[in-house]
């Protein structure tokens, strides 16, 4: 479950300042926001991962309000209840595929589970490249890595920037169906943030800034 | 996994930078190490063979060589003296016990001299086995000696002329082992010693078997007398110092040397060279830390998104401060390792090599308490490379690194 309400954020040296609509997910809703370039996609979305304080309002995230926590309990919630996906794939790049998997469950402080780690890489189709080195996967490998760190530790809510926004049709939709199932699995939240309109019709719900 | 293993893993994945960190941070290591151990093996040589020796008194030369030949026997003698002429100093009220040596030849390398029984309580030497020297021709060894050439008592040799092992001018007489010395760690240990009465008849039977033979002209009336090397002498008052040694240098045609003002000297000149050494250890330890700061410090820059990434994950800043903490400590520990390592192989072959041609082991272990000095010396440098190099950590915006990165 997530909540926001009257958020606002202002960066330092700027003037302006970003004010977000109210969200409002029960479990296992989905949302898509949508909005141009510069509008605060990512600032809303680095807000929700407790990576910006906002100048006003709250985000609550399972009954608990992110900003109101120290700093180091936060990056604990972040670590046991957030997942996030970037654009840009990324792992840690001196770890294989599996390892980088361990540290996420390490860091996140849950047990680490080979077995459960098995069975996602099965899911997603890169159990092949399980001990590789991350700089000899493929674009897709990365991708579907990316979506594995952000739901190996079974979050509340998985945030997704802009997952979709270099990729052909074809693999915009695996993706975005793939973001969705494993949301689905995990019973967690699923935000994701674009300028991408082609994924609009797999939302039912979505907001536009 | 851990964040201990994560940085194994990281540090592997740079292998260059990693194994010139460390052979750089080794070789300052191995410099200082090796430094502090040959400082220490010199000084404890000199305080060590001292023993109760206050004054050398020899034939004129250098009196450096002197206190080297006649205190650690590891030069030539600058030359005899009339024994007649020694004993009368050796009456003076100023002087304790004065203590005769005479040497010159050899057996496999290892010296003979002929001294009296005080000799060895200079080195506060006790016998292991057998007896005390009673007549010619007997003789007593040092433990290394003993325990190299494997002799036992009863056993016998041919001494040979010269301080060098060699099978030409050998000797007719037999020594006869009657004694063998407990290891004492000093010179007496690589000695074989004798009565002045031996090392005469040795060359006082070689002299006329060389006038007979050659029908040369009879030597000059001070070579028919009895010589000896030198005269080790110890003080009964401080106050001797200042008066006995200045009046046989100017009053007689020997010379007295100060073996610890000796000995002092060489190490001053001698550590000349050791200091600069130490010098350029410590350059090369500020530069190996700089490497490893430039090291972990690039690794915080170039990685700041996965850094970052860490963080979303979970991470505090403090498991990320650990992560390159280990990494630099690592390193540290795997280089003070392997410096250890290399000194220690090293010293090996050198003092070898030094031992083969002295007959005379100086490497002492070096004490704990300055490994340890190094060791913290070390850590704390490194600990100051880390603490620069996380300087990027602890600012770091997770955000905007992100952003950045897209």
């Amino acid at each position: 479950m997530i909540q926001t309400d009257n958020l606002t954020f202002q960066y330092k040296k700027s003037e302006h300042i970003f004010s977000f609509p109210n969200i409002a997910l029960k479990e296992r809703e989905n949302l898509l926001i949508l909005g141009k370039s510069g509008i605060g996609k990512t600032t809303l979305l680095h807000l929700l991962a407790g990576l910006l304080k906002p100048a006003s309002g709250k985000i609550v995230i399972e009954e608990i309000d992110i900003h109101s926590i120290s700093r180091s309990k936060l990056d604990k919630f972040r670590g046991r209840n957030i997942g996030l996906v970037f654009q840009k794939k990324h792992a840690i790049q001196s770890l294989s595929v599996v390892e980088n998997l361990q540290a996420r469950l390490f860091l996140s402080g849950k047990s680490i589970n080979n077995t459960v780690i098995d069975f996602l890489l099965k899911q997603l189709d890169i159990s092949a490249c399980k001990n590789s080195k991350i700089n000899t996967l493929s674009e897709g490998q990365l991708q579907r890595l990316g979506i594995a760190m952000a739901v190996i530790h079974n979050p509340q809510v998985i945030l997704a920037d802009e997952p979709t926004s270099s990729l052909d049709d074809e693999n915009c939709n695996v993706v975005i169906e793939l973001l969705i199932k494993q949301a689905k699995l995990t019973n967690a939240n699923l935000i994701v943030i674009t300028h991408d309109h082609r994924i609009k019709s797999l939302f039912s719900n979505s907001i536009t800034l | 996994m851990n964040i201990w293993k994560i940085s194994l893993k990281n540090m592997r994945s740079k292998p260059l930078y990693t194994f010139l960190s460390l052979l750089i941070l080794a070789l300052s290591i191995v410099l200082l190490l090796g430094i502090r151990q040959l400082e220490t093996s010199f000084k404890y040589q000199m305080q060590n063979n001292l023993g109760e020796i206050d004054l050398v008194i020899g034939a004129k030369g250098s009196p450096l060589q002197l206190v080297l030949a006649s205190v650690l026997h590891m030069d030539n003698p600058t030359g005899n003296i009339l024994y007649e002429d020694a004993k009368k100093i050796g009456k003076s009220s100023f002087i304790k016990t004065a203590v005769p040596i005479s040497y010159g030849d050899n057996y496999s390398g290892y010296k003979i001299v002929g001294t009296t029984a005080n000799f060895a309580t200079l080195y506060n030497a006790k016998l292991e086995k057998g007896r005390i020297i009673k007549k010619p021709m007997e003789v007593i060894l040092g433990a290394t000696v003993a325990e190299q050439l494997q002799l036992k008592i009863g056993d016998t040799f041919l001494s040979s002329h010269g301080l060098v092992e060699n099978d030409i001018n050998v000797h007719a007489e037999h020594l006869t082992i009657v004694g063998i010395y407990q290891p004492t760690n000093k010179t007496i240990d690589r000695l074989i010693v004798t009565s002045l009465e031996s090392i005469w008849d040795i060359h006082h039977h070689e002299e006329e078997d060389e006038k007979s033979e050659s029908h040369l002209e009879p030597y000059e009336n001070h070579e028919k007398g009895k010589e000896i090397t030198s005269l080790l002498v110890s003080f009964r008052s401080p106050s001797a110092f200042l008066t006995l040694p200045k009046r046989i240098n100017e009053n007689s045609n020997m010379q007295a040397a100060l073996p610890k003002y000796e000995l002092e000297k060489l190490y001053q000149y001698t550590s000349v060279g050791l200091k600069t050494i130490s010098w350029i250890a410590y350059i090369i330890l500020v530069i190996s830390c700089i490497t490893i700061f430039v090291s972990l410090y690039k690794m915080v820059k170039e990685y700041a998104f996965d850094l970052a990434l860490l963080r979303t994950y979970g991470a505090s800043n403090f498991q990320l401060i650990r992560m390159i903490g280990y990494e630099g400590l690592a390193v540290g520990v795997l280089a003070y390792l392997l410096g250890f390592l290399v000194l220690k192989i090293g010293l090996y072959f050198m003092f070898n090599i030094i031992e083969t041609d002295y007959q005379y082991s100086i490497l002492q272990k070096l004490p704990l308490q300055e490994c340890l000095q190094i060791g913290l010396l070390v850590v704390a440098m490194i600990i100051l490379s880390i603490l620069f190099a996380i300087y990027p950590i602890i600012k770091m915006n997770i955000s905007t690194t992100l952003s950045n990165e897209k």
